[in-house]
Parts: structure tokens; C-alpha cells; sequence
């Protein structure tokens, strides 16, 4: 208890400081939701991979590593593949410039302005109030958890207090405040990491030793996971199967191309001066990635041969069934007090910094976005720093309320339920505004409007992970899916992307383009 | 193969590093290209100040 106080005191002192001297140097309304477009590349980097990796990729997917094993590989690559390589040069490259061009300060506001529509802007920015705070919500549930096993106090409390203390800084820092402690943040969780890597795997018994040992558990899995698909934890799932349709649709693309769609991550693109600080933060965000999901991944799984060895059980049985309470238990077990204290500041870092990120992307979608464009048609009013901070505070109950409401161990489903969602929505508009003259007014509407429908309702009458929980499907039909398998474990996205690109492309042709106009001025600097 | 028995695991859990490798060349190979921006960025920064200035003395 006594390292917890000094290493949180300390490590406040340090995030107050850094979000004042980020409050001090906040005048402008382009400083508070862009950081003035003027920042440095290593800031970029650290800021981007905090916001983007965070408890719940450390906690959630760390613990569904735990229960998958290795498979999950795949998706700290395409972390890095899609994640960095391709959302920083596909896309981020023009959505700098773009955003540039047509003063954009938020996501939807880029979108809005390159199709010429109100509309896109404002139910943009109603999708990103509504349902991002679910996954503000999954990240707050894995601190929480660690909070819960590590101090004895219970799951409500520690998620209040956490969010308060959260809550504290972003309001008043805005995203120069949020990008100097997330960057902090970012080099205190890469140490953090690369130690618990490390000894994970001495514990295990070296690299090849450690996979060895998992692929020798395979006969402890229970009974019902080997059934649905479960192959051993070195080994992918059986095709076809239950298991496997979730780890591949959900999981790994689900996330994976999800983030392309992420409006606190494009965010990012708009606050660099120019393309070379954006390929300069390229290797250290990819690094960033490979440290942390790379690490955290690896630790999931190999936590089992070390619980095994310790207690007899595998990580999931050790924490009756609730996932993201393995990695917490695990760095409570084995390591010393004074580092699950370190490791507990890491995590609040992680969420606090991806909350904040969040929390702010929520205001901006309130203020610029809902209340500027759908309210007050377009008009521009001084007041949209309070609104923004009002928005901030909204979000704050909304995530509060969703975080006591959610099951347990929803922490990764939640966080793939947002990608997914957010892939099927934004990306063919995203994509072929940042490429295409041709992409008209109407397409983007009827993508938009199409990938968010479609996957909405695949997530409440067929995709039984989310139907079961929302429980509609079960109130009208009397089951949780209306299909049965493999489509009842397809994810929304693999059935909602394609049709919101094929949407896009259709109704782009049968309809007239953007005015040409708005074509020059969003191409202008391309 | 690392311990693991199967191959696209091996795959999965190699392709991390190597990815990440792809992207170091790619930010050292173009460590310093994008810098010249096209005409027209001034006046637009300047066009962009003007506004957050108006927009300053307008708050109470």
C-alpha cells in the first residue's frame, strides 16, 4: 500500500504538472482540440500508441490471450501493419493535409466538409457521443478490475474514484494537455512492459521452453472450449468452428481493420505540421505497439503454464471465468509488491490517457459537431470550448453508467463491439473521400448510414455475442439469434464493411459528385 | 519453429517484429522527405490565426 501511495503521488504530481503546462499554453480553440497542428513527431508516437493501446488491450485482450492463446498474435500484427503502417501512410498522410485544407478539428468535421454535408458531420458526431462511451467504459472496467484485486475494494468504487480522478485533468487540459501526459505515460508503460515480457518469459522457462510447456496443456482445456473449436494454446483454432469465427471476424479483424476507423486515433493526423514529422513517428509508434500488445499478447498466454505450475489451474479457472481478472491476478501473484504497484500506475497511466483522448474526441463530436452543425447550422460561436467541456462531462456520467452497468469480462468485446462499429461506419467514406473526386454527397450518407444500421442490427438480432447480452432478440423471437452457426459468430463488421463499401460505390455512380468547389479545396494541398 | 507446432502461429508471432522492422526502414528511409508543402500554406495559417484571434476577443 505504502509503494501504491508514493508511485501514484509521485506519478500524479508529474501528469498535474505536465496537463497545467499544457492548460497554460491552451489559447486557441485549434490548441485545444488540435494542439495548434505543431507537434513533435516522438510526441506524436507516444500519444497516438497510448491512446491507442491501453487496459483494455493490456487487460482485456492480455486475458483473452489467456484464454486463446497464441492466435492473438495476429492481431499485434495487424496492430502494427494496419494499425501504423497503413493508417499513417494511406491514410494519415492525406487526412493531414486534407484536414488542412478544409480547417477541420475533429473527424467528423473533416468528413462533413469534404462531402459538403451537415448531415455526415452531425451524425457522425452523434455516433461517436452515443456508443464510444461504451468502449471509455470497457477501458475504465479493466483499471478498475486491477484496482479491485490489488486494493481489496470493491469494483464500483474503485471505478468512481478512478473516473474522477481522470476526469480532473482533461477538462481543463484539452489536447495539448492530453498529448504531453500521454506521452509520459507512453515511455513509463514501454519499461513497464518490457520487464513483465521478460520475466514472464524466465518464468515460463525461456522462449522455446515456454511455448513448449503451453502446447503441453492442451488436454487441461475444459471441455467446452476444446468442443467450440479450441485447438491448444500454440495452435490456431479448428476451422470453421465457433472459436475460431471469433478469434479470426471479431478478434483479430475486428479490431484490426477496425482502427482505421477510430475517431480519437485520425484525430491525431491533423495536430502534425507536415508528412515528414508523420513518417518520423512511424518507427517509434510501430515500437510502441510491438512493446506493449506484442508483450502483453505473449504474457496472456503464457500465464497459464505459470499459473498451472503454481496452482494446479489454468488463468481462466484461476479467475472463475472472468477474463479480465487474469492478468491482474497474475501480476498480484508473481511479482513483488512495490512493481504491482509500478505496474498499477502503468495501467492508470494507459487508461488515462485513453480516456482523455476519448473524453476529449466526445466533446469535440458535442461542440463542433452536433451543437455547432446540427443545432446552429453551421455557425461558428465562442462558446464552443464550454460546449466542449460539457460534452466531456456527459461522457464522463454516460462512461460512469455504462461501467456499473456492464457483465463481467467485457472489457475485449466491448473494445471489438466499438471497433467494428466504427470500421463499418467511417472507413469507405473515409477511405475514398481521402482518395476518390468521384465519391458523391449521397454515397457517403448511404455508406454511413448503411454500415452503422447494418451492423447495429447484426449485433442485436444475429451476432449472439452482443444479441444475448442486449437481450431485444430474445424479447421478440424467444432466442439470441435469429441465424444459426457460422453466422451467429460472424462479427458485424465482416457482413457491415462490405456492404457500406459496395453502398458507396454504387450510389457514387448513380448520383452527382461533390461540387467541384469543395473537390479543389480538399485536394488542394495534394 | 519456436516451440510452436503450427505453422500460422509461428507465422503470427514472427510477423510482429518483422512488421515492426517494415516500419522502421520505412520511417529511416523517409526520415526527411515531406517537408515541402504546396502553395498557398501561409496565407492559410495566417488566414487560420486571424480567425482564433477574432475569436479570442470575442470570449468574455
Amino acid at each position: 500500500m505504502l509503494y501504491l501511495i508514493v508511485f501514484t503521488i509521485v506519478y500524479l504530481t508529474i501528469i498535474i504538472y505536465l496537463s497545467y503546462l499544457g492548460y497554460k499554453k491552451t489559447t486557441t480553440v485549434s490548441d485545444y482540440l488540435l494542439a495548434g497542428r505543431q507537434v513533435n513527431p516522438i510526441i506524436m508516437s507516444l500519444s497516438y500508441g497510448s491512446t491507442y493501446i491501453s487496459t483494455s488491450a493490456i487487460i482485456g485482450f492480455g486475458g483473452i490471450s489467456a484464454l486463446y492463446g497464441f492466435s492473438m498474435s495476429w492481431l499485434a500484427s495487424l496492430n502494427i501493419i494496419i494499425g501504423v503502417l497503413i493508417a499513417f501512410v494511406v491514410f494519415g498522410k492525406r487526412t493531414r493535409k486534407m484536414g488542412k485544407a478544409l480547417d477541420a478539428h475533429t473527424f467528423p468535421e473533416l468528413l462533413g466538409r469534404r462531402y459538403n454535408s451537415r448531415f455526415i458531420q452531425g451524425f457522425s458526431g452523434f455516433v461517436i457521443l452515443f456508443f464510444m462511451p461504451v468502449y471509455t467504459a470497457a477501458i475504465l472496467i479493466g483499471i478498475s478490475r486491477f484496482i479491485e484485486v490489488y486494493l481489496k475494494v470493491p469494483f464500483a468504487t474503485a471505478l468512481l474514484v478512478f473516473l474522477l480522478i481522470n476526469a480532473c485533468y482533461v477538462i481543463w487540459g484539452g489536447l495539448k494537455g492530453v498529448l504531453y501526459t500521454s506521452a509520459f505515460q507512453g515511455i513509463i508503460m514501454i519499461v513497464v512492459m518490457i520487464i513483465i515480457g521478460a520475466t514472464t518469459y524466465m518464468l515460463a522457462g525461456g522462449i522455446v521452453e515456454g511455448h513448449k510447456g503451453l502446447t503441453s496443456m492442451t488436454s487441461y482445456i475444459p471441455q467446452d472450449l476444446l468442443s467450440g473449436g479450441h485447438n491448444g494454446f500454440t495452435s490456431f483454432p479448428r476451422a470453421g468452428s465457433p472459436v475460431w469465427w471469433s478469434v479470426i471476424t471479431t478478434m483479430i479483424m475486428g479490431v484490426g481493420i477496425g482502427v482505421l476507423g477510430q475517431p480519437q486515433l485520425n484525430v491525431r493526423f491533423m495536430t502534425l505540421k507536415s508528412d515528414r514529422e508523420l513518417n518520423r513517428s512511424i518507427p517509434f509508434t510501430a515500437i510502441y505497439i510491438l512493446f506493449t500488445t506484442g508483450i502483453a499478447f505473449a504474457v496472456g498466454a503464457l500465464t497459464n503454464v505459470i499459473f498451472y505450475k503454481s496452482t494446479g489451474k489454468l488463468a481462466i479457472e484461476s479467475v472463475s471465468g472472468n477474463v479480465d481478472k487474469i492478468i491482474p491476478l497474475y501480476i498480484d501473484m508473481f511479482y513483488p509488491q512495490w512493481f504491482v504497484a509500478i505496474f498499477l500506475v502503468t495501467l492508470m497511466s494507459a487508461a488515462m490517457s485513453a480516456n482523455s483522448a476519448q473524453f476529449l474526441a466526445l466533446g469535440a463530436s458535442l461542440s463542433r459537431d452536433i451543437f455547432e452543425q446540427a443545432l446552429l447550422k453551421g455557425k461558428s460561436v465562442a462558446e464552443t470550448t464550454i460546449v466542449t467541456r460539457i460534452g466531456i462531462v456527459f461522457s464522463i456520467f454516460a462512461t460512469l453508467i455504462l461501467g456499473l452497468l456492464m457483465p463481467e469480462g467485457i472489457v475485449a468485446v466491448a473494445t471489438a463491439f466499438f471497433f467494428s462499429l466504427c470500421g463499418a461506419t467511417f472507413i469507405p467514406a473515409y477511405l475514398f473521400g481521402l482518395y476518390s473526386r468521384r465519391g458523391t454527397k449521397t454515397a457517403a450518407k448511404a455508406s454511413i448510414l448503411c454500415g452503422f444500421f447494418s451492423s447495429l442490427i447484426w449485433m442485436f438480432f444475429f451476432h449472439e455475442n452482443e444479441s444475448r447480452a442486449i437481450g431485444i432478440c430474445r424479447f421478440f423471437f424467444g432466442q439470441d439469434s435469429l441465424v444459426s452457426h457460422p453466422f451467429n459468430v460472424i462479427d458485424p463488421q465482416v457482413i457491415a464493411l462490405p456492404i457500406s463499401f459496395i453502398i458507396f460505390v454504387v450510389v457514387s455512380y448513380l448520383t452527382e459528385p461533390v461540387g467541384q468547389d469543395v473537390i479543389k479545396r480538399a485536394f488542394r494541398h495534394i | 519453429m519456436l516451440g510452436f507446432p503450427d505453422i500460422w502461429i509461428f507465422l503470427g508471432y514472427i510477423l510482429t517484429p518483422i512488421s515492426t522492422i517494415i516500419c522502421l526502414i520505412y520511417g529511416f528511409v523517409n526520415w526527411k522527405k515531406g517537408i515541402d508543402e504546396k502553395d498557398g500554406d501561409y496565407r492559410e495559417e495566417i488566414r487560420w490565426e486571424r480567425e482564433e484571434i477574432e475569436l479570442i476577443e470575442k470570449l468574455p
